[in-house]
């Protein structure tokens, strides 16, 4: 009975490698060069014990900590400034890799349908769940392997073994968990949508916890799935318990998803989509409004999202702009005045950072939905709407008016949670005007980005993903630059690297305007292409 | 009424590339006001592809079609205002109910849910409380179906709009569509439901590779072919398998005699018949099917005597 559920497990295993194999490759690559290149490069960086020391001060900030992750205890070697700088971070990559990858395997399929004629053949109930789940662990296996075998090869001084073998593959079974519990929700779900908002929730929940925690109480990150990455505690202690957590909870999300799995019939979920009106509100009434409706959860889902993350980070303000906790000794050698400059001027340049990441974040969501204007197209949603009396003009003004308000307000909601946030716990609280300056100050590079991914609609729409990855590339540019001693140039190759550190140093206008007329340019001319061409039909 | 003679579709020799693909290679033809053209084709010749070009969703890269006389492709937005579609494949969005979706559509057109929409839900049984992600095929076509109908417009393209729909719904389908010719609208009709096309449409035309091979009507097009008949005969017929215009003769026991006869040589078979006594006579126009699986058939081609 037992092997006639999984039945064909192996061969749809095969078969979902086959179809995903592009996609597979270029996330297992770029996972891979950025692992192993980052630590190629790491000697070079800090190779010397005075450089080490003072990258480890920074490190040990609590800004730092609640970015990067909890350093264990010192002495320290270089190996031991790369695990710290990088663990949690390629932990946050995997996240994403695993949950695009296990919710396409089971919840995609069963919408297009073909799941229902896979399992018209003599395949097991619980084949396609396993299948999906078996092609995610050789995923994660293979980029676990091939990261430790990388560090073997990197040969950082005070690597060792035991610590590469840990770390490679305990980040790699980190990325498996999570795709476990995705499978989980999407057992939950009815479709592919409601499960990527509900993972990520539980996602977002985790790495907040993990942060305050961190900061606070390290002992309690213990409690959080998303923590364990940081208690290997690689190269000073190796502890491999974390991995056998990991383990452990895997298989009990295994467990549960396949009972789920077998309760319930394809195509549903647990939570049933509920009936609805029967007539449209007169609020809908045109491509706006129906955008709007279309995406209004996620959106909220985002705003309120980047607002608690704005919120969390500001609430441990007042531990970050400590300069004291950090440098004692600094007590003796300024008065109160000159040590509460210095405790602003830490919060702020903390700041600067933490903008680009929720400009950036606050991007994805205005990316989505001038992507929909090709994905809505290809899947045919968009046919009905062509046949109406809705001019392209019309219909792209509207999706990007939304793109454009939807990911500057959220953007706002996360600088408005920073600023409560911090306000909250602060006796010197920061000036609202001050993250307004910040606010203002990363509008510009917002709006290029969303042009760029105009231009791709109107002109390659087949290559609308590749704005993703030039996303991708100018975070982790932002994020690392500094501790990877990045080339200023390399800075220079995204909008943002424009920014001049806003708000630690003032707005500046004319980069402003510039930004905003070359935004303006990329809109315009992505619309000339979008009138022109076919539309995408599938 | 609009005027007769002036044709609401105007096609002419409409081309359609793909890269190198070239999906249109040679599409004429007219819709009137008050009349229902049938589009039939096999799979994959081109008829989901010229309607998309006369919607302007696609670009043509040769050719010309207007609708009330303008462009497809410039003038959409204006040609829209009086167009309702029902594509092939319907898609709804997924987290909007039926109701929502159709009131929606009806409000892009400018038009009001009205009584009639009321109607049609009620006729075509759709319950339109549920969201699109639960519906059937043949439900997410009623939603198409219920606001094209509801919506006023002069032409009304339908693009195998029953493929989903039980013959209940089929036969509602059917009476909305000879309503709308009543009441003067073109309608657009493509189709694999012959049984449909040849009792609706006034003219037809047979898209077959990216071409237009025949247009016209039934009538016309059963000229081109022959009429099937059984035939019992006192004398026998021993010279009827040479003469011309004769296909696929069988003789059966007792005399019956199956026979195929193109239509222009239908007087001299007859009248030679007759000389030999006829005691029983059945005569079968030839139905649609037997027309399109003659233009179909690619392997032969468009030939006259071949099978």
């Amino acid at each position: 009975m037992v092997n006639e559920q999984f039945k064909k497990t192996f061969f749809l295993t095969r078969f979902n490698i086959k179809r995903d194999w592009l996609k597979i490759i270029i996330w297992a690559v770029a996972l891979i060069a950025l692992f192993v290149g980052v630590a190629a490069k790491f000697t070079g960086l800090y190779g010397t014990q005075t450089a080490i020391d003072q990258i480890i001060k920074t490190l040990k900030t609590p800004a730092m900590i609640s970015l990067f992750g909890k350093m264990p205890s010192g002495p320290y070697t270089t190996a031991d400034v790369f695990a710290s700088e990088m663990t949690v971070f390629m932990t946050i990559v995997a996240v994403i890799m695993n949950f695009s990858f296990i919710i396409h395997a089971t919840r995609g399929e069963k919408e297009t349908g073909t799941l229902e004629i896979i399992q018209s053949h003599s395949v097991g109930r619980l084949s396609n769940l396993s299948s999906a789940l078996l092609e995610n662990f050789l995923i994660n296996l293979v980029i676990g392997l091939i990261y430790a075998i990388g560090l073997e090869f990197a040969g950082l001084t005070g690597t060792n073994t035991n610590g590469n073998f840990l770390l490679g593959l305990g980040l790699g079974l980190a990325g498996f968990m999570f795709s476990t519990i995705a499978a989980v929700i999407a057992q939950l779900t009815d479709n592919s949508r409601s499960a990527t908002i509900l993972s990520y929730i539980i996602f977002g929940i985790m790495y907040l916890a993990r942060m305050v925690t961190d900061i606070s109480h390290p002992q309690a990150t213990w409690y959080i799935p998303l923590g364990w990455v940081e208690k290997f505690s690689t190269y000073k202690d190796n502890n491999w318990l974390p991995v056998i957590l990991m383990f452990c909870l895997s298989f009990v999300m295994i467990f549960i998803a396949f009972t789920l799995n077998n309760h319930r019939d394809i195509g549903s979920g647990i939570i049933a989509t509920r009936s609805g009106k029967s007539n449209a509100s007169p609020f809908l009434r045109g491509p706006l409004s129906l955008f709007w409706r279309l995406n209004r959860v996620s959106l909220i889902v985002w705003l309120f999202g980047l607002m608690i993350l704005g919120a969390t980070y500001g609430s441990v303000f007042n531990t970050i702009g400590d300069i004291l906790k950090t440098n004692p000794l600094l007590k003796q050698l300024l008065n109160t005045q000159a040590i509460n400059a210095a405790n602003i001027l830490i919060i702020k340049e903390f700041l600067a950072i933490l903008m680009i990441v929720f400009a950036i974040l606050a991007l994805v969501p205005g990316l989505m939905l001038i992507n929909y204007l090709k994905t809505g197209e290809e899947k045919g949603y968009l046919e009905l709407i062509h046949s109406k009396q809705i001019g392209r003009l019309k219909l792209f003004n509207s999706i990007l008016a939304l793109a454009i308000v939807a990911a500057a307000t959220i953007f706002f909601a996360g600088i408005l949670g920073l600023y409560v946030g911090g306000k909250a716990v602060m006796k010197h609280p920061i000036a609202l005007s001050i993250f307004m300056r910040g606010y203002t100050g990363y509008l510009s590079p917002m709006l290029i980005m969303l042009g760029i991914s105009v231009c791709l609609v109107g002109w390659l729409p087949k290559l609308v993903v590749l704005n993703y990855g030039y996303i991708v590339v100018t975070f982790f540019i932002q994020y690392f630059g500094k501790l990877l001693k990045l080339p200023d140039w390399s800075k220079k190759i995204s909008p943002f690297g424009f920014i001049n550190q806003v708000p630690v140093k003032n707005f500046d206008v004319s980069t402003f305007w510039w930004q905003i007329a070359i935004g303006i340019i990329l809109i315009v001319i992505g619309y000339l292409g979008y009138r022109r061409r076919d539309l995408l039909i599938n | 009424m609009i005027n007769e003679k002036v044709p609401i579709l105007h096609i002419d020799h409409l081309q359609k590339r793909f890269g190198k693909f070239q999906a249109l290679k040679n599409i004429s033809f007219d819709i009137y006001p008050g009349e229902v053209f049938g589009f039939i084709g096999p799979n994959g010749a081109g008829k989901s592809t010229t309607i998309r070009t006369i919607l302007g969703i696609l670009r043509a890269s040769g050719g010309q079609a207007t609708i009330f006389g303008k462009d497809v492709f410039k003038n959409a937005v204006e040609i829209h205002k009086k167009i309702a579609y029902v594509p092939g494949d319907v898609y709804l969005w997924p987290n909007l109910t039926g109701g929502e979706i159709i009131d929606l559509l009806l409000k892009l057109s400018h038009d009001q849910h009205s009584v009639k929409t009321y109607q049609l839900i009620k006729e075509f049984q759709l319950d339109t409380t549920k969201k699109a992600r639960t519906y059937s095929k043949g439900n997410r076509q009623k939603v198409a179906l219920i606001a094209a109908f509801s919506s006023d417009a002069d032409l009304y393209i339908f693009d195998e709009p029953t493929s989903g729909l039980d013959p209940l719904n089929e036969e509602i389908f059917q009476k909305e569509v000879l309503k709308l010719k009543a009441a003067g609208k073109a309608v657009l009709l493509s189709s694999h439901i012959l049984s449909e096309v040849e009792k609706m449409c006034d003219r037809i035309g047979i898209i077959r590779d990216g071409k237009i091979v025949e247009t016209g009507s039934l009538e016309q097009m059963r000229h081109l072919t022959r009429t099937l008949i059984k035939v019992q005969t006192r004398l026998p017929v021993p010279e009827l398998s040479t003469l011309p215009g004769v296909h696929n003769l069988t003789v059966e026991k007792g005399n019956f005699l199956n026979l195929s006869v193109d239509s222009e040589q239908m007087e001299t078979i007859m009248n030679y018949l007759v000389q030999k006594q006829i005691v029983s006579l059945q005569a079968t126009p030839p139905t649609l099917e037997d027309l399109f699986m003659r233009y179909y058939d690619s392997t032969n081609g468009v030939s006259h005597d071949g099978k």
